[in-house]
């Protein structure tokens, strides 16, 4: 069975091809079975392999399909390596996406007319293709096909609607950012080619203690870690995501949420050996998980649309995990990524039922008292946001706890970081809850609603994840153990647990207070100069669009404008086409015709070639 | 002769055989169709024999001759263009007047002095097998005689060859002259000589010798006969030139080289070295601005030659004489399939009864439209020549440049990479340029380009089964680079 | 009387001598029929280069390959001439001069 899971991500680019090909074709539940069913049969295959892998003692193993060529040491070749990190990764892509998949088949889901079902479940299947290529192959170069095909999938799912131009817009704006981070993950790969003239994953991590030829760990893995911080929306290069929501709600919560953005975390976990051998490096993830996590959070907390909070909030528990990444807490991490795809896709599909409910409104200061009129997303809601805020006993609890511990087994600053960031998570969440469902209704939902309007293709899905968002720390961490080194201290519950699994629910309460009971007021707190220029900063993302629009966009767009004749760069292209025309303008006319010229020509290059043969004895 | 020695023989022996019959068939049985036919299949007998060989290689027979995996690896690629040039020509001849079923006899004929030549280990069974493939080629050039450009062609080959095998005889005697022994057995000590006048007969002869096979692989400053040849003569033949001619050619160099281990003289690499970077340059800037696409693949073969001595340079000096063969073999290959291709494409939009084969670019406009698959196999004939991905170019130039960054990570100095990359480059601008006629519309409504071309059944075939294996070996090319390493294992490096 | 032996060296320098004259022939010379001429003269040059060698090693290899040179001279000429005759035929002269239209 383990031989079989080369199926894996076939069975989506199969989908894929199905439907590319016959876009436009297919009838729309003919071409939502396929889709979903493609990444359900994926699910099944991924499922039945991980059951074998773990009765049969979780040995790693590598499947080879085929090797392209094989010339000197050069032999990159299509086979996956599965150990328990990939079947993490494998059950998350499939699993939750097979439901989200199913979800999607609803016309309220994607809010779509029949033509657009095909191009919309072929891109989706696409994506899953990519995105196990990713995390299954067993040499740099498939997981670098993985990575650049989930960046083109994400482009073509955030910009789906082109119609609007700010679809595109945001949907190149993404493609741009996460270019950037591409180009120094390329960067990082070659690094490490010239240096152990090897592409594969597990060889490259065994050599990569020896010496280096050129460069050293440390520079490798800082390039790696500015892949991961580009494609996970990490600082400084996050600020893609929240203009990724422009996308449909499941594209948001498969891609931005579930999958797509934990390829960061997923590629430090993989080459974590690299990692441990440049100690700044790894401190860097740390920094970076802990800073992005808290000003995600905080700008989580003042926005309106409900989408760009949830997309803040995945930006800040990506920080967790890079956070648990950064302190050696690596099975947490992982399991953390876990957990997330589950509530963070139960949040976002239950947003997308809101949305759909309220005619597309996405600002929650014009929804309220939801709570009896859509009850299946109030409680997907309620689970998901108590996940979030690590509510005890849920899913998100027991993966969150234990990065925090670590955290501050490294460093009492990083854990101080980790628990503010827990602390404000909790309020924005709740935040969220109070002010949609309940209070006062702003906006009528349409009809049909309550549990008899909502289709059981929606129900369903909604149903698993809640179940899988309380229950999923349950089991314990994922046997992910036997691929990461042991991590030192066991977590001893001490004071610093107690504080650690309260302060979520201190952040809960006061979210209660200030939302929905009202006893609490902080309006002279935000109506103060200080607080107003707090929000306003926290809202506009800690000012990163302006930032970066002054220091990158404009100059770019002056210097474009000083280039409108492409004077510098054409000049180049230019001149080598001129003088390559003018050399064989000379060359040609030693072609004369002339049979004697060329017999002279012979004689000569005779004489020459004696000479240097004869000269250089 | 022993058992075994004739059995070792057999290809040259069915070869033969075939040529006989077609000889005397000629006469009573005037009928192209059938001679084609008879040719084809005889050609296919011996392919087998070739097979069937390999079993009990390898062999020498007589001083001469010597039957190894080596030689029948070219054996078997020789056979397997002229089958495809058969099928070409067929297409080509049968609607032009005179009596046409020569071509035949002279095609069957320069294929056996190729593989004389691949099988060679003597210097005399070498000047045979070299000159029948050479006169066999000047009758083939000048065949049939219609429109002045094909005499003109073959007056400048026959003399520029004969000129060319003058070197090459003059740089033997004098190598005998020092050695005293004309087979590459017995030369396999005593070739590096160190001081004295011996040393200065075989440098001088081995330069002789280089500088008439260079005139045959059409290297710089040899490369004079090649636009005017492949333009002027008939478009299978060129074909047949291009690749059977230069690959036995080159495949026997490599052989002496490897043998004879004339590596240790650095001069006479140096001087490999200059004419390697002189022809990947001039040959893909000469092709830049051409208009006649046979004139562009003949400079383009020159610019291959030019990469195929970098493997053959750079590959000994520093992955050893395994990596030489190995890239060597793969790349020649790759060009067989290409070059076959590209000229078989040629053909056919020049069958019928023409003066000049319809060589414009021009003529090419709009082919897409016309006849899409054609328009398609050439195309993937182009990219393959540049090297472009998932083609089997590419993972020959692939090898290549395996072997160039080897020798020059071995300090042998960065020049050939250097030339090899930029000679790519030029080469893309010039095969692009040719697809991209043939996706605009024709501009004028009467010019060659709006004629309608039919597809023959042989060439169809022909140029169907090279495409896939074109596609197919760029995709998977470890089933031949298995062979080819498996060729490499066997011999005595 | 003793058998007075020709040095190799000296035969060799004849021997490039008519090389060098067939090679300025074939460069200078403007008619078909001499150029012909001038090739066979190159030719016949290494075929006696092959005698004196032969000679100088006393193996029979060096009169095999002058047999063989003066066979394939003969075939090579015998191609060449029909060229001419064609030559002849279509351009009324023997000038390879009027045969240079390919070119560029």
């Amino acid at each position: 069975m383990l031989d079989l899971v080369w199926l894996v991500p076939i069975f989506p680019l199969a989908g894929f091809l199905i439907l590319f090909t016959t876009i436009g074709k297919l009838p729309q539940p003919i071409a939502a079975a396929v889709g979903a069913g493609s990444v359900g049969l994926a699910a099944v295959v991924a499922f039945s392999a991980g059951y074998v892998f773990l009765a049969d003692g979780m040995s790693p193993l590598t499947v080879t399909l085929y090797t392209w060529m094989n010339v000197g040491d050069f032999s990159p070749g299509l086979s996956f390596y599965v150990d328990g990190l990939t079947l993490i990764m494998m059950f998350v892509i499939t699993g939750v996406g097979f439901l989200i998949h199913v979800y999607s088949t609803t016309n309220r889901a994607v809010f779509i007319d029949d033509e657009h079902h095909s191009r919309f479940f072929a891109y989706m299947n696409l994506f899953v293709c990519a995105m196990l290529l990713l995390v299954m192959g067993d040499n740099l170069l498939l997981l670098y096909m993985g990575w650049e095909g989930v960046g083109l999938c994400s482009y073509l799912l955030i910009g789906f609607w082109h119609d609007d131009p700010a679809n595109g817009a945001a949907a190149r704006k993404a493609f741009v950012v996460t270019r950037i981070g591409d180009t120094a993950m390329a960067l990082g790969l070659f690094l490490l080619f010239l240096n152990f003239r090897t592409l594969e994953i597990q060889p490259l991590m065994a050599k990569a203690s020896g010496t280096w030829v050129l460069g050293s760990p440390t520079l490798a893995a800082f390039l790696i870690l500015g892949g991961a911080v580009g494609k996970s929306a990490q600082l400084p290069l996050q600020t893609w995501l929240p203009d990724a929501m422009a996308g449909p709600t499941p594209v948001s919560a498969l891609i931005h949420a579930a999958t797509m953005v934990t390829a960061g975390v997923y590629l430090i976990a993989r080459t974590h050996e690299l990692f441990l051998l440049a100690p700044v490096a790894q401190t860097a993830v740390a920094l970076v998980g802990v800073i992005t996590l808290l000003m995600a959070a905080c700008t989580a907390l003042v926005q309106t649309d409900i989408k760009r909070i949830l997309a803040f909030s995945t930006i800040s528990q990506i920080g967790y995990m890079f956070l648990a990444l950064g302190v050696s807490a690596w099975s947490s991490g992982i399991f953390h990524l876990m957990t997330h795809a589950f509530f963070k896709a139960l949040l976002f599909l239950g947003a997308g039922a809101v949305i759909f409910s309220l005619h597309h409104e996405h600002n929650i200061l014009k929804m309220g008292g939801l709570r009896k009129r859509l009850p299946v997303a109030f409680w997907s809601f309620l689970i998901g946001s108590a996940a979030l805020a690590a509510f005890p006993f849920t899913s998100g609890f027991y993966s969150k706890e234990p990065i925090l511990m670590q955290a501050f087994e490294v460093s009492p600053w990083l854990w101080a970081g980790g628990l503010l960031g827990a602390f404000i998570t909790a309020i924005y969440s709740f935040r969220l809850v109070f002010i949609v469902f309940f209070g006062e209704m702003r906006t009528e939902p349409i009809e049909p609603t309550g549990l008899s309007g909502t289709p059981w293709a929606m129900a369903i899905p909604l149903l698993i994840l809640c179940v899988l968002a309380i229950t999923g720390g349950w089991w314990g961490e994922p046997q992910v153990a036997a691929v990461f080194p042991e991590v030192s201290g066991e977590h001893h519950a001490g004071a610093t647990a107690y504080i650690t699994s309260g302060v979520p629910l201190v952040g809960i309460v006061l979210a209660y207070l200030i939302f929905l009971d009202g006893r609490l007021k902080v309006t002279a707190l935000t109506e103060s100069s200080l607080g107003k220029v707090l929000h306003d900063f926290w809202f506009s993302h800690w000012a990163m669009d302006w930032l970066y629009n002054a220091l990158f966009v404009s100059p770019f767009k002056w210097v474009t404008a000083f280039n409108k004749k492409d004077i510098l760069v054409d000049s180049i292209y230019d001149g080598t086409a001129a003088t390559a025309a003018y050399v064989h303008t000379l060359l040609s006319q030693t072609q004369t015709g002339v049979l004697r010229f060329y017999a002279a020509s012979m004689a000569l290059g005779l004489v020459v070639l004696v000479a240097v043969v004869l000269g250089l004895t | 002769m022993s058992n075994t020695e004739l059995v070792a023989l057999l290809p040259l022996i069915s070869f033969a055989t075939v040529i006989t019959i077609v000889l005397l068939a000629i006469p009573f049985w005037r009928n192209l169709k059938g001679i084609c036919a008879l040719s084809v299949v005889g050609l296919l007998i011996s392919l087998a024999t070739i097979l069937w060989t390999t079993r009990i290689v390898p062999i020498q027979v007589t001083p001469l001759v010597l039957i190894d995996q080596y030689a029948l690896l070219f054996m078997t690629l020789i056979c397997l263009a002229t089958v495809a040039v058969a099928l070409l020509a067929y297409d080509y001849l049968k609607e032009r007047e005179g009596q046409q079923e020569e071509f035949y006899l002279l095609l069957l004929l320069a294929a056996l002095g190729a593989i004389v030549l691949v099988c060679s280990s003597h210097f005399a069974s070498f000047l045979l097998g070299l000159e029948l493939l050479g006169i066999s080629l000047y009758a083939l050039i000048s065949f049939p005689i219609r429109g002045q450009a094909t005499l003109e062609a073959a007056l400048k080959y026959l003399i520029l060859s004969g000129v060319a095998s003058a070197f090459l005889l003059f740089g033997t005697a004098l190598i005998f002259a020092a050695l005293g022994t004309l087979s590459f057995n017995e030369m396999v000590q005593g070739f590096y000589v160190d001081v004295g006048s011996n040393r200065l007969y075989v440098m001088v002869g081995s330069a002789l010798m280089l500088a008439g096979i260079c005139f045959k692989l059409s290297l710089v400053p040899f490369h004079m006969w090649t636009p005017d040849v492949y333009e002027g003569a008939p478009a299978p033949v060129t074909a047949f030139v291009a690749t059977v001619s230069k690959g036995a050619i080159f495949a026997i160099l490599l052989r002496f080289f490897i043998w004879t281990d004339a590596y240790q003289y650095e001069s006479i690499l140096f001087g490999l070295g200059i004419i390697a970077v002189l022809s990947m340059l001039a040959g893909n800037l000469l092709a830049l601005m051409q208009s006649s696409v046979k004139r562009i693949l003949a400079y383009s073969s020159i610019a291959h030659l030019g990469y195929l001595l970098v493997a053959f340079i750079a590959g000994r000096l520093a992955g050893g004489a395994a990596l030489a063969v190995e890239a060597a073999s793969y790349f020649l290959v790759a060009y067989f399939i290409t070059t076959l291709g590209a000229f078989g494409v040629v053909s056919i939009m020049s069958n019928g009864n023409r003066e000049r084969d319809l060589d414009d670019i021009a003529s090419y406009e709009g082919l897409f439209s016309r006849r899409p698959f054609l328009a398609t196999a050439f195309t993937a004939m182009l990219l393959s020549l540049a090297g472009i991905p998932l083609t089997v170019g590419f993972v020959g130039k692939f090898y290549i440049f395996a072997a160039g960054v080897q020798g020059a990570l071995a300090s042998y100095g960065w020049s050939l990479l250097v030339a090899l990359i930029i000679g790519s480059g030029i080469g893309l601008y010039y095969y692009l340029r040719i697809v991209f006629a043939m996706t605009k519309r024709p501009a004028a409504t009467d010019s060659a380009a709006t004629e309608w071309i039919t597809i023959p059944v042989a060439g169809g075939w022909v140029m169907l089964t090279l495409t896939g294996t074109l596609l197919a070996l760029g995709v998977y090319p470890t089933p031949l680079i298995e062979l080819i390493n498996s060729m490499v294992r066997s011999l005595p490096l | 009387m003793e058998a007075v032996s020709v040095p190799l060296e000296h035969g060799l320098v004849l021997a490039a001598l008519l090389f060098s004259l067939g090679l300025i022939g074939v460069m200078v010379r403007r008619n078909l029929l001499f150029i012909l001429m001038s090739l066979e003269i190159m030719l016949n040059s290494t075929a006696l280069a092959f005698i004196m060698v032969g000679a100088r090693w006393a193996k029979p290899d060096g009169q095999v390959m002058f047999m063989l040179i003066l066979t394939v001279a003969a075939a090579e000429v015998a191609v060449g001439l029909g060229l001419l005759l064609q030559l002849h035929h279509r351009f009324r002269s023997l000038d390879t001069n009027a045969a240079s239209h390919l070119r560029g």
